[in-house]
């Protein structure tokens, strides 16, 4: 589904800000597969996932994407194939409009837009069914502005947009670091349900150990813009959190990770 | 009630406007600049296709496209070059102001006949008063107009729209192409300002260049009041706020005009509403409202479930204030019976419109309408502001005036457009035929007579060959918008074409910023002379078009009197006080009975021509006799003065100019004795002789641009003082006749080489220093010192002439000289204590500056040691010398003068032998003689000027 060939991209290239931020990586994700994204602060984990959605265009390398080579593609082209979810629950959704107007606009992804006036009631029964899965009473709050809702909702909300609009992958980007324990924990559950439920091809990064060992079929690990090592669903059952770390070890010793490193990834993810 | 209903109708159509600047800068969080460019553009193209004959209300769709255009411009070169939303409504709304004077082909065009939607309404009107029913079809366009816009946020696309500004970040992640959908939104907006500028044109009757200024300020001023006024979020709420918002701005700028402010307050006002409204409506909302109770009630009225009451009792309390002032008002005026009401309205306040009022204030006055008495003159001032000449033209109307008398073209338009069953006396308008008062003079409008006139262009061009026969280049400068500045430049041109050997080189200005650089330009072309018509910013930066042409000498010709003394050569107008003085006599024509239709226009009947002689003089231009002879006004070195007054010989002055280097107390002494001198010997009074003063300030830079100056000026005598100016004048002048004084020795600079033997032009006196006296004295007072001590700087002539007159001195004496040489100041006292070590008796400075400048602590060494100082400096004495002689040169300043009375009186410079003139002053230090236990001869104290005790 998702063919990641030998991505590089250079920010401020030239400059005294110059960041190597993607170095030849290459990833192939076939369809309806889960992969989940760790590694330190800075290692690429996000602008792999911007690569993906267009956010920018890669210096060099091909991005295809359900068989169509989406590299020069701008954000807004790939967005009907594509969905997101950000980690900042504020970005995800229009603070000024309702969340009725906010559901339209996700499933008028990749359709033209017409002059129809307002949501007729057919619609807005369908928005109404399709809120009551995320099971926090928002269906009676339809015409809420989004702004009063909290950032748990917002998220959830976001999630239930990027879903409907029937996208073919759908990207999550550490969509629950910013959301407090309880509510992160309602938008995982969601998460699982929505990605059963419609089969999508999925690729998360996160922060959260736990997560990625609990989540997806493949998990891989980045650092400094490259794509380091690749743990797979076999390996993961029999992991546990400390394994991890004594993974981090052994690939030291490969050289491919500093002390700092290690005690960084220790602090971060124990 | 005129005033009311004008101010809604205005309102109204500015509504277009104030949607147009909610739309970017509430829905796309855009700040538009370009709607200034864009209501210009929408008012300027719908007037052209309107006299071109198109029907006035596809005029307005065609206005909606230019304005559209102009939007999607500043909306790309934002999206997709990257380029701050500001700077690109900047830079659009710039290019636009040159876009819109080729579309209007010049700054403003009347449509006055014209057909216009207010033709058409009044075809439609069932019998109501004309404003009303046009407030009532108004209010019904907006009100579908509303309805338009916000069902169309409500559509897909629309939201669209609003997801773009709200959350671009999700708006692209949803598949929006929000650079596109951002040009579009601008676009829109644009197009709905460039509407709102054709009907706005459409209703004031014309279309002027300068329409549009200001936009941006009132869109935000209504978008801002509308929100504060109503709460709601919602879609329909919100655009109606921003229709609201342009109404209730207009009405308060009615109440405010109406209770008789000063328009110039108008922007003030505007800010201060704005603030108290937001600030009202925070503490609405907060929780101020437990303490004022009153807040609370009108915060429920505005909250957020009623908007409709709350635009209710937005109107109820605005009526309610309006009938309040209303009868506050009326009830003032309780005074016995006011006859007629005068209604004067100028456009701006500027020079030449304050004159024709005021002179018109003051011929009513002496005709005898006095205001207060027989009659109410308002007198009222729009401020540049062309929207603010309406409302005080519908205050008038209201007040039920008599008359009204506009003061320049602006109003005048404006005033016709507006006014047809009262009388209208226009005065300073330049061509009333063009705005569509008149076709001839007696066929015209039937409520509208007045007096015009422009200047004859054609004369001033005759003037001007008369002074420069031959072949001419002249050069002119003038503001393209101003409809006046170019009808007389086209003038000048007509007139040029009528002579082979005349060719005309323009410039044209947008702001008094530009003059000078435009009047280098054309001095750069090598023009003969200035030609200038009358145009406000030209005038308003006179001066810098004086600066260049003075670079070159060339002349400048104007069209205003007033202005002549401040460099021009020639000046050939009008004056505008006839034109007040003849307008009030129109006036009072109408006032008595007659009809203005019967009354022909008048063009102004004085003319003035005013010459420069000072001017004329300085650029060595010879005015020719039957020029001056029928000057009106004559400008000379005793002022603006009418020609009358002129005395024949007032052309013919001396001018004297002395120079001097720098200030020094000698200078100061010689100059007074110079001037004394000359006063006292009546020379001055005889020969008709002026005196100028320049000093260099001690620099040579500058001492030779001053020395260029004078030669360039053409004075008559130089007179300098001190050795530096004897140089460099004598350097850069070899004509005029230069007399110096207080030179130490003119020989030594080349200037002569023995007192008969010098350069044909230049004589004067010198003045050495007393050396030789000052040796004698030493010998007189010390009969057993042997040895003198001088220190001096080799590179001042001074200096070694002094030294060497002291080295004869000494030996005539039997002293011994002993000399230490310095470069500098600072190596001074080292060379004094190396004399000290020789063992010096007494020590001498013989006008060395170098030395001189330590000279206080020189003072405090050899008053230790005891050892006496003589200087020639008498005023030395106070600082620490012993005895000082030198020249008195207030006598060196007398001297020189009688010298140069000399010249003055007929006797050549080349015949008069410099002068050697020294006389002698001395001063002594007795405390200090007292110190060292000298016995000083009394003989000395009695030749001695001053003693110190």
């Amino acid at each position: 589904m998702i063919r990641i060939n030998n991505i590089h991209k250079k920010f401020n290239p030239g400059t005294l800000n110059e960041v190597y931020a993607l170095r030849d990586c290459n990833l192939h994700i076939s369809e309806g597969e889960f992969v989940t994204i760790i590694g330190t602060n800075g290692s690429g984990k996000s602008t792999l996932l911007n690569a993906v959605a267009g956010t920018f265009q890669p210096d060099s390398g091909s991005i295809i994407i359900a068989g169509e080579d989406m590299t020069f593609k701008k954000d807004f082209q790939r967005a009907r194939h594509i969905s997101r979810v950000f980690q900042n629950p504020f970005l995800g959704t229009a603070p000024d409009m309702n969340v009725a107007e906010n559901l339209h606009m996700a499933t008028m992804r990749g359709k033209i837009r017409l002059p129809r006036i307002g949501l007729s009631s057919k619609q807005r029964n369908c928005y109404k069914a399709q809120v009551e899965q995320l099971e926090m009473q928002l269906e009676e709050r339809l015409d809420n502005l989004i702004g009063t809702l909290s950032g748990g909702q917002r998220q959830a909300l976001t999630l239930l947009m990027a879903v409907i609009a029937g996208p073919k992958v759908l990207l999550l980007d550490e969509h629950t670091a910013a959301l407090d324990p309880k509510s992160a924990a309602q938008v995982i559950n969601l998460t699982k349900k929505f990605i059963q439920k419609y089969n999508l091809t999925v690729l998360m990064v996160t922060h959260s150990m736990q997560q990625a060992l609990e989540l997806g079929d493949r998990t891989i690990m980045m650092n400094r813009g490259a794509i380091i090592d690749e743990i797979t669903l076999k390996e993961k059952k029999r992991m546990t959190v400390d394994d991890l770390i004594d993974k981090f070890s052994e690939l030291r010793k490969t050289e491919k990770l500093t002390d700092d490193m290690i005690e960084e990834l220790r602090r971060e993810y124990v | 009630m005129e005033l009311w209903v004008g101010a809604v109708n205005l309102g109204c159509l500015y509504a277009f406007m104030a949607m147009g600047v909610y739309i970017t800068s509430r829905i796309h969080h855009f700040p538009d600049i370009t709607v200034d460019g864009s209501f210009t553009s929408g008012a300027a193209l719908s007037a052209f296709l309107i006299i071109s004959g198109c029907d006035p209300l596809l005029s307005l769709a065609a206005s909606f496209f230019a304005g559209a255009a102009a939007g999607s411009v500043t909306g790309i070169i934002h999206t997709r070059y990257k380029i701050d939303g500001l700077l690109a409504g900047i830079l659009v709304m710039t290019g636009l102001y040159s876009i819109n004077l080729h579309i209007m082909g010049r700054s403003n065009i009347p449509l006055l006949n014209q057909v216009t939607f207010v033709t058409y309404l009044k075809g439609m009107n069932p019998g109501l008063p004309e404003e009303i029913w046009t407030a009532a079809i108004l209010c019904c366009v907006l009100l579908v107009f509303w309805l338009a816009v916000s069902l169309f946020l409500k559509t897909d696309f629309g939201i669209s729209m609003r997801i773009t500004g709200n959350n671009p970040t999700m708006a692209g992640a949803n598949g929006v192409n929000t650079n596109r959908m951002t040009v579009f939104g601008v676009a829109l907006a644009n197009g709905f300002v460039a509407v709102s500028g054709g009907l706005v044109a459409q209703y004031q009757g014309f279309a002027d260049i300068g329409m549009g200024i200001g936009t941006i300020l009132v869109g935000f001023a209504s978008v801002i009041i509308g929100e504060s006024i109503l709460k709601s979020r919602s879609v329909f709420v919100t655009t109606l706020s921003a229709i609201l918002g342009a109404i209730i701005f207009r009405l308060m700028i009615a109440l405010a005009l109406y209770a008789g402010m000063n328009p110039i307050d108008l922007k003030l006002l505007t800010a201060l509403f704005v603030l108290v409204t937001l600030v009202i409506s925070k503490y609405i909302s907060s929780n101020e409202t437990r303490r004022y109770p009153v807040l609370k009630i009108i915060g429920n009225v505005f909250s957020t479930r009623k908007p409709v009451y709350a635009a209710i009792a937005a109107a109820v309390i605005i009526s309610a204030a309006v009938f309040t002032y209303n009868i506050l008002y009326h009830k003032k005026i309780i005074t016995p019976q006011k006859k007629w009401k005068i209604g004067v309205l100028q456009v701006s306040d500027n020079g030449l419109l304050n004159v024709t009022r005021d002179s018109l204030v003051n011929e009513l006055n002496k005709i005898g309408y006095i205001d207060g008495n027989n009659c109410t003159i308002m007198l009222e001032n729009a401020n540049g502001d062309l929207p603010t000449v309406n409302t005080i033209l519908d205050k008038f109307l209201q007040e039920k005036i008599d008359i009204v008398v506009p003061i320049s073209t602006a109003c005048a338009q404006a005033a016709i457009n507006k006014v047809k069953d009262i009388p209208v006396v226009f005065a300073t308008v330049a061509n009333p035929f063009i705005i569509g008062a008149a076709k001839t003079e007696k066929d015209h409008l039937s409520n509208v007579t007045g007096v015009y006139g422009w200047v004859p262009m054609d004369e001033t061009l005759e003037i001007v060959r008369e002074i420069l026969p031959g072949r001419l280049k002249i050069g002119s400068i003038w503001d393209p918008a101003q409809t006046n500045s170019v009808f007389n430049v086209d003038n000048l041109k007509k007139a040029v074409d009528t002579y082979d050997d005349v060719e005309f080189f323009g410039a044209t200005i947008t702001g008094s910023s530009e003059v000078y650089q435009a009047a280098v330009s054309l001095v750069q072309k090598k023009i003969d002379a200035f030609v200038l018509s009358p145009d406000n910013i030209v005038y308003s930066a006179f001066e810098s078009v004086v600066k260049a042409a003075r670079t070159k000498n060339i002349p400048i010709f104007i069209s205003d009197v007033e202005r002549l003394p401040d460099g021009a050569l020639c000046a050939l107008g009008y004056d505008y006080s006839i034109s007040g003085v003849q307008g009030a006599h129109l006036v009072d024509r109408v006032l008595k009975g007659e009809k203005p239709a019967d009354i022909p226009l008048e063009k102004y009947n004085k003319r003035t021509l005013g010459l420069n002689l000072t001017v004329a003089e300085e650029l060595g231009i010879k005015l020719p006799t039957s020029l001056i002879d029928r000057a009106t006004v004559i400008y000379d070195s005793k002022g603006l003065h009418n020609a009358a007054e002129t005395s024949v010989d007032a052309a013919v002055k001396k001018r004297i100019v002395l120079f001097l280097f720098s200030e020094h107390t000698i200078m100061e002494e010689a100059t007074k004795g110079i001037k004394d001198e000359l006063t006292e010997s009546g020379v001055l009074k005889e020969y008709n002789i002026s005196v100028d003063l320049k000093n260099a300030q001690n620099e040579f830079t500058m001492a030779q641009s001053i020395v260029q100056d004078i030669v360039r000026q053409k004075y008559d005598y130089i007179i300098s003082l001190s050795t530096p100016a004897l140089q460099v004048a004598a350097q850069g002048n070899k004509k005029i006749p230069h007399i110096f004084g207080a030179v130490t020795d003119p020989f030594r600079m080349g200037v002569a080489t023995t007192a008969s033997d010098h350069l044909p032009n230049v004589t004067g006196v010198a003045t050495l220093q007393p050396v030789e006296t000052t040796i004698r004295i030493m010998r007189e007072i010390f009969p057993k010192a042997n040895k003198i001590g001088i220190v001096w700087n080799t590179s001042e002539a001074c200096s070694e002439a002094c030294t060497m007159k002291a080295r004869k001195a000494v030996a005539e004496y039997g002293f011994e000289l002993l000399e230490a040489n310095v470069n500098s100041t600072g190596e001074v006292m080292d060379a004094l204590r190396s004399l000290l070590n020789k063992k010096i008796d007494l020590f001498i400075t013989a006008g060395d500056n170098t030395v001189l400048l330590a000279l206080d602590s020189i003072a405090g060494v050899l008053r230790e040691k005891k050892i006496p100082y003589f200087t020639n400096s008498p005023s030395d004495v106070e600082k620490g010398a012993f005895l000082s002689i030198g020249a008195d040169y207030y006598e060196v300043g007398r001297e020189t003068a009688k010298v140069a009375i000399r010249v003055i009186k007929g006797e050549k410079p080349a015949d008069i032998p410099i002068k050697d003139c020294v006389p002698e002053k001395m001063y002594i230090n007795r405390a200090l003689a007292k110190e060292y236990g000298v016995a000083i001869p009394d003989s000395l104290f009695k030749k001695a000027e001053k003693v110190l005790n």
